[in-house]
């Protein structure tokens, strides 16, 4: 069983650098812990209807922000709404950008929402990648026969 | 005496009937008095002269759709009451909110939750999705709405009893202030209960909610043992009130 091993370690080390790197936090793990033999595919849902928010979400702001005269409280009731739900599913990073986009659009400074708004859409490509990684990790190992390491 | 057993109605009833015996002397004797006329004849059943309380309470247990009588001795006298209802079988939600609850270490297998019925309010789809599955790990039953007034319209139906109202206090169209507002003033000053979820850090959100009605705050993001210790405060203190 040496091939489960590795993938095993790699998915025990992956994870690790996801927390570390602070990709994700402690609420991403409380979602992998609400995952049962009810909601088998809860975490992927849950991830994959973050997704398309957050995308309906960013081009509802680039919309807002390309206006001559740009509504802010629009834009702040975008971004409220993004960290809401980043914050819920643990993406720990985007909730971060989240927080200083929220101050930008306070003061109504177009140019920092604008580069808050580039940083969401990094840390969202970022993050899709990093989770899909995950999960393909997650399915080879129960392809292989062994359980995912449950994260303490 | 107490016998229950299934009517021919569809399964969702069930009927008990009581039987109460009169005994000379018992307060039970001036509930239905049988006449006697001057000459000591023996009175049919049909001339028993009811009480004007009893009539009252055979007027209040038909329209329950039940049934209140009085049987007779063999010389006229009343010597027993039987009274049958029928009561409309509900999920044992009740039982859930008013056993004694115990701490435990997992929140999870707490058995005050087991059932409960809750609806959740919040526009977000993942913090729905989130504390919806939250909730349910904790044993609760759970309905689901995007908005305050899919809320209210949830509570309003006839057919729902919801013992907790867990509700997000920043939603677009009606904010749960509102929700909790209109709650507190159209349906009960104590039921059902309101759980608030928000994501403010300010001191004073705690005492708004009070103020407004409410039983209790959680802070978002939410997190399991969070929001198990909050409702377990919340169903303690309704258990002392009641």
């Amino acid at each position: 069983m040496d091939i489960l091993n590795q993938l095993q370690r790699q998915y025990t080390d992956f994870t690790a650098l996801l927390y570390r790197e602070g990709f994700v936090d402690d609420n991403f793990t409380q979602v992998q812990k609400l995952q049962d033999e009810s909601s088998p595919d809860f975490v992927v849902e849950v991830v994959s209807l973050f997704f398309e928010d957050c995308e309906k979400l960013v081009n509802n702001m680039a919309e807002a922000l390309e206006q001559q005269d740009v509504d802010f409280k629009q834009v702040d009731s975008h971004v409220h709404q993004l960290k809401g739900s980043s914050s819920s599913m643990g993406a720990a990073r985007i909730k971060n950008v989240c927080i200083a986009f929220k101050t930008f659009c306070e003061a109504q400074n177009r140019e920092g929402c604008l580069r808050c708004l580039q940083q969401v859409n990094h840390e969202n490509t970022q993050l899709k990648t990093n989770l899909q990684a995950l999960f393909t990790l997650e399915r080879q190992i129960v392809a292989n026969g062994g359980s995912i390491p449950v994260m303490q | 005496m107490l016998g229950m057993w299934k009517s021919n109605a569809p399964d969702e009833f069930v009927c008990i009937k009581f039987d109460m015996e009169i005994s000379e002397g018992s307060s039970l004797s001036d509930v239905a008095s049988s006449t006697t006329n001057s000459s000591g004849r023996r009175q049919n059943s049909a001339e028993v002269k009811e009480g004007q309380s009893f009539s009252m309470c055979k007027r209040l247990v038909q329209m329950m759709q039940g049934n209140i009588w009085i049987s007779l001795s063999p010389l006229g006298f009343a010597q027993g009451m039987t009274l049958v209802l029928r009561f409309q079988i509900h999920p044992s939600y009740g039982r859930a909110v008013f056993s004694p609850g115990t701490s435990s270490e997992q929140p999870n297998s707490n058995p005050q939750f087991r059932g409960l019925h809750v609806i959740l309010a919040d526009d977000d789809h993942v913090n729905r999705m989130v504390t919806k599955k939250l909730l349910e790990k904790l044993g609760c039953e759970v309905t689901a709405v995007s908005s305050g007034s899919e809320c209210l319209s949830a509570l309003s139906s006839a057919e729902n009893s919801f013992i907790l109202v867990v509700l997000d206090l920043q939603m677009p169209e009606m904010d749960g202030f509102e929700v909790a507002t209109r709650i507190r003033k159209f349906r009960s000053r104590n039921w059902p209960l309101i759980v608030a979820v928000t994501a403010s850090a300010e001191d004073n959100v705690w005492e708004r909610c009070l103020r407004m009605g409410m039983n209790g705050v959680i802070r978002k993001p939410v997190l399991l043992q969070g929001m198990a210790d909050e409702l377990q405060r919340v169903l303690q203190r309704a258990r002392e009130q009641f």
